[in-house]
């Protein structure tokens, strides 16, 4: 097996020619635009409402309808994207440095191996809904907390993939050839182990985004999420849940929503997946 | 004006000498009605919770010596009468002789004492019996209770229903909180409880209604219980408690909300009744930090508010805008002092934002994450925002929330129900600002004028010293008001002779088949 | 072998229900508030607080509580609850019927449902069939499930009134209605996790059909039918147990929070309200439990794994 080179043009072509990639890439391009121009393209602000239009159907004037403030949903929604993409991304990164901090001395120092896989069995074996319960229940509901519960629940997983590379890759030959001329260990796997899980590494956390942004609203629905007036998905979910009957679209708008990201990213996972990680077949 | 306490003896009304007809006599008993109720009670003894929900269980279960009749005030249940000494410090209770406990022992005064030591010991509001030097049985059906000082309130207290003083046999009344079976002598007996299900009581077949009452009162009265069993099905989801209703399953429906009460009312099948007033919106200030313990910086909140909007918004279709701090309708209820009430003035309010000196800083709102306290809260915030005060709320769940907010650090505002302070009356609207519990720093004028209001017997008295207190909370602005809310209940028409109260009374009602 | 496979594996086990254990303390250390504030109104005073805390045995310091914690485990005992008035053991055991339940539904739903469309899927390869059934196994995936429970109780429970929006019936009390308590929550929960093991059956499938012995076994003339049945399928059914049991483990969590939608009596409500309520023993109890469950699936997964895949090394 050759070290992958991602400075190299063929992946790069090939991930453009996935069709999978093609329509994540626009759909999420797309929404991050929405999210990223929401105060210009928001009709009204998403925190104050009129309380004598509360519960008002979509119409003219409330594309979405409003809630039970009285609040514009299109507007909330728009704001809420921004949200939830910031909570995704942040999510993201810190899963993708925990578990290349975790998973990579895991695979490559075999003393490490049992103890910080043990440790990640624990976490894994730890709902990450109770485990964001605690947390907002100690430090109160925030964003930072949310992100914090998401990374400790995402981490495990992340740091399993990073291990299976490194096991895989710390037995091929260039880095047999680095050893013998006489890197240190904690150079070799930081140099040429890590580099060469990129490729897996990254399509996992194209999934750990989907599920931080999954996992951010059933958060917020059970109400350790972003404090409210926050207008994040889960939150504008969780204000209709009273009025199922008499506002259902306080609920439908913002679910529709998320199932755009998540849907972008899956496919956008899929593209990557198929290009830079081939062994994986999920 | 004052007022010596003379010896007196009060008697339930119709006093024995005349039973009451049952009204309910010569009708089919029968029938296992079902309630949605929105939490489950936290405990069912009943003396070591304050929670409305376990009041909803437990006071179909127990009785107290008095207790509270429609109007709030208190009246013999348990006992037949009592008799206070010259001094007004000894009080003499006989007891019912007719009266069993659920597991068909009689009850007796050493029942009674037992019941309210461990009170003192274990119970949740123990300042209720503060007063009491020392309880005795001084005959089988008799007990002798002496304080240490005079207390206007102490039978106020004695019935207060809040963490009922529940008499439990005297074996039970042996075992430490939260660890007793479930035995009383009220008109249902404990059948099973399951942990986020339900709470199943039946008929206690033993039960004599109270001989000395006429016809439903309150808490007392003559509790007769047509029903074979009552289940509390615990339902947080309104949607779910709704449908449930819808579909037959249940029979009656703590709480939905105004949408849903004006559909299900254009329905035949469905009753809806409006329990209101049941409570008070109050957001309450932390004298002790920051801009909130300037007096100025608090008027201006008061002054930016919309009352109608918060009520409006966190209790649609069931409020009631009033600046009272007691219940209207009782005799307590005045609009003196109310001036600042509702009146918003966003000029009025940014002048003395500029008074106190606010410089813009983050300020604290707790709230639990009850869905109408975080609505209060997020009103609040949005309205105040228009004259520049900032506002970061901090939702927690209520364990987190109430340790926070009797400390004088880590929030500024906290909003919350009054509910059962409000329907005990004047005194216990009181006590939670008295030595600066609630607002966390003491207020003088409070504490005296509570000292004052315990010492008074004279009712004339002692709403003059309850309005002085109410114009003090505005002026001062010690803490808002919003107004009052209520509870939309839902029944199917099939219960008949429902009338809302504290909590859903199955006594006194039948359910047709 | 496979005695000793199985006693690492308990071995490892006891490491993580101890971490777990000890996690589960550190959290309860941090979170603040005791089980005293739901059982007293906004208007009690520190002293009452106090009071009612030390009555109930509250008031321990948190090591001695710990160390009676661990002392109880040592006998076997996981506590009583402070609030339900029954043992924390009693607690689980009443619960456990109704998850299982739920956990057995859903799973049933995604596995039969996934790993049908999968192989269809894999045996309709580049047709329209094969991209359609993908694309609503990605879709599946990418629906967060309580919300596809709000719109299943919007629909066919307040809509339609076919199933109650919530609650359960014991399956003892009336079969019928068991299941109707369960079909939305089952349903919502499986569904989304059907997409996953769709995507895995298929891909499996096509690495097997992909192999020599099928090929062999096609050039030999044997019938399409019985190739697949007799020598892709089985082979195909290895990488679909291993995803069987990270499916569990989403399941556990996504239980939890389907359990509050439709106001189901299960585990995760049990700690959700022990949460809210501050009743540790309770905590504790059920996230032990939850992991040794979590443990216990992925362990016979191994197992099966091994069993049905002789080539897989058990050391």
């Amino acid at each position: 097996m050759e070290p992958r080179d991602l400075g190299s043009p063929a992946p790069w072509r090939r991930l453009l020619a996935s069709r999978s990639f093609a329509i994540g890439g626009v759909l999420l391009v797309a929404i991050a635009l929405a999210a990223v121009f929401a105060p210009v393209l928001a009709p009204y602000d998403p925190l104050r409402g009129n309380f004598r239009l509360r519960l008002s159907p979509p119409g003219p004037l409330h594309w979405l309808g409003t809630d039970h403030f009285g609040r514009d949903i299109l507007s909330r929604l728009l704001f809420g994207a921004r949200l939830s993409l910031a909570i995704g991304a942040a999510t993201t990164v810190a899963s993708g440095l925990l578990g290349a901090l975790i998973g990579a001395p895991a695979g490559y120092f075999r003393r490490l191996d049992e103890p910080l896989m043990r440790l990640m069995d624990a976490l894994m074996a730890f709902p990450a809904i109770l485990l964001a319960m605690a947390i907002a229940a100690t430090l109160g509901a925030s964003v930072g907390n949310v992100i914090i519960a998401l990374a400790i629940a995402t981490t495990p997983h992340t740091a399993r993939v990073v291990r299976a590379s490194v096991l895989v890759v710390r037995e091929l030959e260039f880095v047999e050839a680095a050893r013998s001329i006489g890197a240190t260990e904690t150079r070799i796997l930081l140099r040429h182990v890590l580099l060469n899980c990129l490729g897996p590494l990254i399509v996992r956390l194209t999934y750990v985004f989907a599920i931080a942004v999954l996992a951010e609203a059933a958060l917020s629905y059970i109400g350790v999420g972003p404090p409210p007036p926050a207008p994040s998905f889960g939150n504008i979910i969780a204000g209709g849940r009273d009025f199922l009957v008499t506002a259902p679209w306080i609920t439908i708008a913002p679910g529709s929503a998320i199932i755009a990201i998540v849907l972008a990213l899956n496919l956008l996972g899929d593209g990557l997946r198929d290009v830079l990680d081939p062994r994986l077949r999920i | 004006m004052t007022r010596t306490f003379g010896r007196r003896t009060i008697l339930a009304a119709g006093a024995g000498a005349l039973v009451a007809p049952s009204v309910l006599r010569g009708q089919a008993r029968g029938g296992d009605a079902v309630l949605a109720i929105v939490q489950a009670p936290p405990s069912l003894d009943a003396q070591v919770t304050s929670a409305q929900a376990a009041r909803n269980v437990n006071l179909h279960m127990y009785e107290t010596l008095f207790a509270r009749d429609e109007n709030a005030r208190p009246v013999p249940d348990l006992a037949s009468g009592v008799h206070i000494s010259d001094d007004g410090r000894t009080y003499v209770f006989t007891l019912r002789s007719d009266v069993r406990f659920h597991n068909g022992k009689r009850l007796e005064a050493e029942d009674v004492v037992a019941s309210i030591e461990r009170y003192r010991r274990v119970g949740a509001s123990p300042s209720l019996l503060a007063a009491i030097e020392s309880v005795t049985a001084t005959k089988r059906d008799e007990v002798t209770i002496r304080l240490k000082e005079v207390q206007a309130t102490f039978l106020d207290n004695l019935s207060s229903p809040r963490a009922p003083i529940a008499i439990y046999p005297a074996e039970e009344a042996a075992k430490p909180a939260n660890q007793i079976a479930f035995i009383g002598t009220g008109p249902f007996r404990f059948v099973e409880y399951r942990p986020d299900s339900h709470v199943r009581l039946e008929r206690f077949g033993d039960y004599v209604p109270n001989p000395n009452a006429r016809g439903r009162d309150g808490f007392a009265g003559r509790k007769e219980v047509t029903l074979n069993s009552v289940t509390f099905r615990f339902m947080p989801e309104a949607g779910a408690r709704t449908a449930a209703l819808e579909a037959g399953e249940i029979h009656f429906v703590e709480s939905v909300d105004g949408p849903t009460a004006r559909r299900l009312g254009g329905n035949p099948r469905f009753a809806i009744y409006r329990a209101l007033p049941f409570a008070f919106q109050v957001i309450k200030f932390n004298h002790a930090l920051g801009p909130t313990a300037d007096v100025r910086f608090r008027r201006a909140i008061v002054a930016a508010l919309d009352m109608e909007e918060i009520m409006a918004v966190s209790y649609p279709d069931i409020y009631q805008l009033d600046g009272a701090w007691i219940f209207p309708g009782t005799a307590f209820h005045t609009l003196e002092g109310t001036g600042p009430y509702n009146k918003p003035d966003l000029a009025l309010a940014r002048r003395l934002l500029a008074e106190a000196g606010y410089r813009g800083e983050r300020l604290t709102f707790i709230v639990d994450n009850l869905r109408s306290n975080v609505d209060t809260a997020t009103v609040v915030q949005q309205r105040v925002r228009e004259i520049g005060v900032a506002i970061d709320l901090s939702v927690s769940d209520w364990p987190t929330v109430s340790r926070i907010g009797f400390t004088p650090t880590g929030w500024h505002f906290w909003a919350h129900g009054f509910g059962i302070e409000p329907f005990e009356g004047p005194g216990s609207v009181m006590a939670p600002w008295v030595n600066g519990l609630s607002q966390q720093r003491p207020d003088p004028a409070i504490d005296a004028m509570f000292a004052e209001l315990n010492r008074a017997f004279d009712e004339g008295e002692r709403r003059r010293i309850f309005s002085r207190f109410q114009a003090h909370m505005w002026e001062q602005a010690v803490a808002i008001k919003a107004g009052n809310y209520g509870l939309f209940q839902a029944a199917t028409t099939r219960l008949r002779d429902f009338v809302p109260y504290r909590i859903p009374r199955m006594w006194g009602v039948r359910l047709d088949a | 072998m496979l005695l000793a496979f199985v006693l690492r594996r308990l071995g490892g086990a006891g490491v993580v229900f101890l971490l777990v254990s000890l996690l589960a303390f550190l959290l309860i250390w941090l979170v603040p508030g005791d089980a005293v504030a739901v059982l007293l109104d906004a208007a009690a005073s520190p002293e009452e607080t106090a009071r009612l805390r030390a009555a109930l045995g509250l008031d321990r310091a948190p090591l001695e509580q710990m160390l009676a914690w661990y002392g109880g485990l040592a006998r076997g005992e996981l506590g009583h609850s402070l609030l339900l008035n029954r043992s924390v053991a009693e607690a689980l055991l009443e619960r456990l019927p109704v998850t299982l339940s739920l956990a057995a539904l859903a799973l049933a739903t995604a596995v039969v449902l996934g790993t049908s469309a999968g192989i269809g899927a894999a045996l309709a390869h580049g047709s329209w069939f094969d991209q359609a059934l993908m694309g609503a196994a990605l879709f599946g995936l990418s629906v967060p499930d309580f919300w596809l429970g709000l719109m299943f109780i919007i629909v066919f429970a307040l809509g339609l009134g076919w199933f109650p929006t919530g609650g359960f019936v014991p399956f003892s009390e009336s079969p019928v209605g068991w299941a109707r308590s369960l079909a939305l929550p089952g349903l919502a929960l499986g569904l989304t996790q059907m997409g996953f093991i769709a995507r895995m059956a298929r891909s499996a499938m096509l690495d097997v059909l992909d192999q020599d012995f099928v090929r062999t076994a096609e050039a030999k003339g044997l019938s399409r039918r019985r190739i697949i049945l007799v020598h892709a399928l089985p082979n195909a059914l290895v990488p679909i147990v291993t995803v069987i049991g990270i499916v569990s483990g989403a399941l556990l969590g996504g239980s939890v929070v389907i359990e509050q939608v439709f106001s189901i009596p299960g585990v995760g409500r049990l700690i959700v309200g022990a949460i809210l309520a501050r009743d540790f023993p309770v905590i504790q109890g059920g996230l032990i439990f939850l992991a040794g469950v979590y443990l216990l699936v992925n362990l016979i997964v191994d197992l099966l794994y091994a069993v049905i895949d002789p080539r897989v090394r058990l050391a």
